[in-house]
């Protein structure tokens, strides 16, 4: 079968099992034209500018050296390494809360003879729908000690009224968790999904082996949920290495307190499109050349992890 | 019985509620008694904060521009993403592992930084000032994620059931259409509503793209009055109220179906 | 499932008809419902009689849209084929969108121009208009009103448009009660501040979540006192004196000092926090900008402003600063309306108009005797009497060492860093 597939050229609507690409592409055309067009080029085009610099009318070719500036020059590498450092440790909160938390409760929602699973799962989702603005926002009022102080002072918590998002110590911290809460849902309804895929015979069959709560969970469910952690991992990498708003509504585009809350996100911001905050002259070849270094990094890691999952699948 | 369960589940919530209970209460009071009493409920309901907030914009129209570009957007998403994962996982060869990255790649770039030339082609275009311009813009940023999901999903389909399908005699849409489709579904709810809300929450490509009252978004529409109301927490929070208020109706009215979309065993052999 | 492919099938297919079509003017077209300064609007297209033009103007001024467009339809009495659209930004996105706009032709007729190095840059890339021949500019402004937003060549880029001070807002009903009397140097200053926290009372309200804020209204605005005026800035510019010499240490140590009197938690203090803590009379003094006097225009209490203290009462010296001006882009599709809008502002009468519209606590530049009615704003005014003024230390021409200062301020006053230590880190930035 695979050899007179071989031979098979372009066969719109061949019977054959596995026809070529010619026939393929023909599915992918109308997704190729969107992505080539509003994403791939101008992307390209972008990345490009890495090799330049000035603004526009006045741009200059100046090949690596944007790239020579990011690691050397000591302004330039000090941001450049705190804002990796920091979204690094907002990228490590997401992935412990998330998986943790996230199978928690998948594992506690999936449990079909507790009672009010459904609303427990609509609530978790909840914030889910919210723009990042609004997250930002609203969790800055409440961690605000302006706000809280009178309230905690009430119930004898008046300790736990610290300015959380003003120190350098907390602030990563604060942030990185509320934009946990807010996208929890997501791996939650993955891992649900992944739970779910097994019959309950196979858990009943478990427990009249004489299994524990424990052994199923180790020995059943965890190795499910596996290729599922994989996929949150790729989606949280690249979703964290391009965060933005949460730190834009929660801190400021610098990144305040004295940068500790910077990532890569608001530094390519800063750089490549607004400016420093208001002073503003940007230089969009530093900007393409962070993105650049990002764009490499993203991908290898991707593939690995993708290579990982697909093998063991 | 499963107190333990009910415990964790009740505290989560908790903290998922209690930020929006704030948020809901303090969006009636006046501008300092939410200084003053922040965590009660207001002793007078000031609804002039939600008629203040209204009458400064046209929210309807807002309404509709967001509807119409996420609706749209979603649609190509879902429909040219699965063509596109359908052949991609059909299709095994070098050039398919290339298509397969170089649809990956969108997902690991800032599509910002691409925002100078995408003005550009959107104004040769035509489309600026308008709620179009947002649509295709939306697709190219939705298709990378769609195509990663789906077609890790459609490998898990068991070669042998389209195999038998096409021995039936079905053509290559056809099973897409019959077999392929149907399982799909959670994976297609999975993508629709990953990409739903970065597309509803959107602020940027509308920031750049129009200025004309007539067609901008909620949230564009919207966060122009955090600026005219900085000093206004109550105002702020009504207006973050009413534009949360759209999804959270939107998904609350069908979460039942979506939560079964996303969560039903995806695929059973 | 077959039904459900054919509705969004439906969907796409409405969805791309108008994209495909004529789709220029989008999509939808309903009647605009246009805000009531344009009775005549509806019906009779077109009449023999003159077009009309339609304009739009950028601004970071997110809070004045009511009072701009009272200003544009002021306007519409002078040119009433002229119709302009004031379309804000907020403040943090405005050099974004308003860059991305520009470099791809699409930025707005009339706009609002940063002063100095911010302006310059985009004067230079030939976005911003020459504006030097525009009538009235040259003559009606002071050179210094002019300079902010002047090439080295002596070319304008922009048409003044308003500035804005700096001071000390006080609680005058705390004050009386505490038997307190307006500060003359410093040290009476913190002597305030003293007993004001001794009585329980938070003495300022100033925070450093925004970061901005302390530098541009506190420190920048207590600055003068200690480095003199522009003469004197101009030497620190030029290298002549170091931005570590002992007045600047001075300032730092000063600031530093203020540090206790700050509110509980000031790390996490943001600049709306500040204004409602003295709004709501939990702080009893305020170091900010006179665009805020508006805020407190229905404060249940008694409030005045006083200059910044210096250490010798003598050397008291206010910032007052240049901030906005209007300018046209040059690839507007209506130089000739844009620009006479632009000379209207250069005139008396349009002048006046303007001020009258601005938001209170933003000062007229032009030459022209204008009064303002807030009392507050020319309380505001009257602080400059008798002193010297200068725009804020860094923006004629150090912008650079803005994020540098501000850090250095946060961090003598949260403790990290010493006076000198702050001085040093900004003053080893300059060769």
């Amino acid at each position: 079968m695979q050899s007179s597939a071989k031979k098979t050229r372009l066969h719109l609507g061949a019977n054959s099992l596995n026809p070529k690409g010619l026939y393929w592409i023909w599915f992918m055309i109308p997704a190729l034209a969107f992505y080539v067009v509003f994403m791939a080029y101008p992307m390209l085009e972008s990345l490009r500018l890495s090799f330049f610099t000035g603004n526009y009318g006045n741009r200059v070719f100046v090949g690596f050296s944007n790239f020579i500036k990011l690691f050397s020059d000591s302004d330039h590498s000090e941001r450049f390494f705190n804002a990796f450092k920091n979204t690094a440790i907002f990228f490590a909160v997401h992935m412990l809360v998330q998986n943790v938390l996230g199978i928690v409760f998948a594992v506690l929602l999936t449990n079909t003879h507790m009672r009010g699973r459904k609303i427990y799962q609509t609530i978790i989702f909840v914030p889910t729908t919210f723009a990042v603005l609004v997250t930002g926002y609203l969790w800055k009022l409440l961690l605000s000690p302006v706000w809280s102080k009178p309230f905690l002072t009430g119930m004898g918590l008046g300790a736990l009224a610290k300015p959380w998002l003003g120190m350098e110590s907390t602030a990563l911290l604060f942030v990185s968790l509320v934009s946990c809460w807010q996208w929890i849902g997501i791996p939650t309804m993955m891992f649900v999904a992944a739970l779910r895929n097994i019959s309950e015979d196979i858990y009943e069959a478990a427990y009249i082996d004489g299994a524990t709560g424990w052994q199923v969970f180790w020995g059943i469910k965890l190795p499910l949920l596996k290729p599922i952690i994989g996929m949150i991992t790729i989606l949280t990498f690249v979703n964290n290495f391009n965060a933005f708003d949460i730190v834009f509504a929660m801190e400021n585009v610098n990144g305040a307190p004295g940068y500790s809350t910077d990532l890569i996100g608001t530094l390519f911001y800063r750089l490549g499109i607004a400016g420093q905050h208001p002073i503003g002259i940007p230089d969009p070849g530093m900007g393409a050349a962070v993105s650049t270094l990002i764009f490499i990094m993203l991908a290898i890691v991707s593939i690995l992890i993708l290579r990982r999952t697909e093998t063991k699948g | 019985m499963h107190a333990g369960s009910h415990a964790v589940l009740i505290l989560w919530s908790a903290i998922v509620i209690f930020p929006l209970y704030i948020m809901v209460i303090n969006s009636f009071k006046d501008r300092l008694s939410i200084y003053k009493d922040t965590f009660n409920l207001p002793k007078i309901w000031h609804i002039s904060n939600y008629t203040d907030v209204l009458s400064s914009g046209d929210f309807m129209r807002y309404f509709l521009n967001s509807f119409i570009a996420v609706i749209v957007s979603l649609a190509l998403v879902v429909i040219l993403g699965t063509l596109a994962s359908y052949a991609l996982a059909q299709w095994r060869g070098r050039w398919s592992t290339f298509l397969h990255f170089f649809f990956m790649a969108g997902m690991m770039l800032p599509i910002k930084i691409a925002s100078i030339k995408l003005l550009e082609i959107i104004r040769i275009l035509g489309l600026l000032n308008s709620v179009w311009a947002l649509i295709p813009i939306y697709v190219a940023m939705g298709l990378p994620i769609a195509v990663f999901v789906l077609t890790e999903f459609i490998r898990q389909i068991p070669k042998d059931l389209l195999e038998a399908a096409l021995i039936d005699g079905c053509g290559r849409l056809g099973i897409l259409k019959k077999i392929v489709a149907p399982l799909l579904r959670p994976a297609i709810a999975t993508v629709a509503i990953y990409n739903l809300i970065p597309f509803w929450n959107d602020l940027w490509f509308p920031l750049i793209f129009i200025s004309d009252e007539k067609s901008k978004t909620l949230l564009l529409g919207v966060t122009r009055l955090f600026g005219q109301y900085q000093t206004d927490w109550s105002k702020v929070l009504a207006v973050l109220t009413l534009s949360s208020l759209p999804v959270l109706t939107l998904y609350l009215l069908f979460s039942k179906h979506f939560i079964k979309g996303m969560t039903s065993g995806a695929i059973k052999g | 499932m077959k039904n459900r492919m054919l509705i969004v099938l439906l969907v796409v297919l409405l969805a791309v008809t108008p994209l495909l079509g004529a789709c220029q003017q989008s999509a939808l077209k309903p009647e605009q419902p246009e805000k009531a300064e344009t009775p005549e609007k509806p019906a009779e297209p077109e009449k023999p009689q003159k077009e009309k033009v339609e304009l739009t103007m950028g601004s970071w001024r997110a809070d004045d849209v009511a009072q701009m467009n009272n200003l544009i339809a002021a306007y519409k009495a002078v040119a009433p084929d002229v119709n302009i659209t004031f379309q804000p930004t907020n403040p943090p996105d405005y050099n974004a969108t308003l860059r991305l706009q520009l470099d791809s032709d699409t930025g707005p007729d009339l706009m609002y121009a940063r002063s100095y190095a911010t302006g310059q840059e985009l004067f230079n890339a030939g976005f911003f208009a020459d504006c030097t021949d525009i009538p009235g500019l040259m003559d009606n402004f002071t050179a210094s009103n002019l300079a902010p937003w002047q090439m080295p060549d002596g070319k304008m880029f922009a048409v003044p448009f308003a500035a804005v001070s700096h001071a000390v807002y006080y609680n005058k009903d705390i004050f009386a009660a505490q038997g307190l009397s307006v500060p003359a140097t410093w040290d009476e200053f913190i002597e305030v501040c003293q007993t004001l926290k001794d009585n329980g009372i938070t003495p300022l309200a100033n925070g450093v979540a925004d970061e901005w804020d302390i530098l541009e209204c506190f420190f920048l605005g207590m600055l003068p006192n200690y480095v003199g005026g522009a003469d004197q800035r101009v030497l620190y510019e030029k290298g002549d004196k170091k931005l570590n010499d002992e007045n600047f240490v001075n300032a730092y140590t000063d600031i530093a000092e203020v540090a206790p009197f700050l509110p509980d938690g000031f790390e996490a203090v943001t600049y709306n926090d500040s204004q409602v803590l003295f709004n709501t009379q939990a702080a009893a003094m305020f170091m900010d900008g006179s665009w805020t006097l508006g805020v407190y225009a229905d404060a249940d209490f008694d409030w005045g402003v006083f200059a910044i203290p210096a250490r010798s009462a003598a050397d008291t010296a206010v910032t007052f600063h240049p901030d906005m001006a209007i300018t046209m882009n040059t690839k507007t599709a209506h130089p000739e309306e844009a620009k006479a809008f632009l000379a209207w502002l250069c005139t008396k009468e349009g002048a006046t108009t303007a001020s009258e519209n601005l938001p209170v606590g933003f000062f007229p530049m032009i030459n022209f005797e204008i009064q303002l009615e807030d009392v507050h704003a020319n309380e505001f005014l009257a602080l400059n009497l008798g002193k010297q003024t200068d725009a804020r230390f860094v923006w004629p021409a150090l912008m650079d060492l803005y994020s540098p200062m501000n850090q250095a301020v946060i961090g003598v006053l949260k403790g990290t860093m010493t006076p000198q230590q702050a001085a040093d880190s900004v003053a080893a930035l300059l060769p």
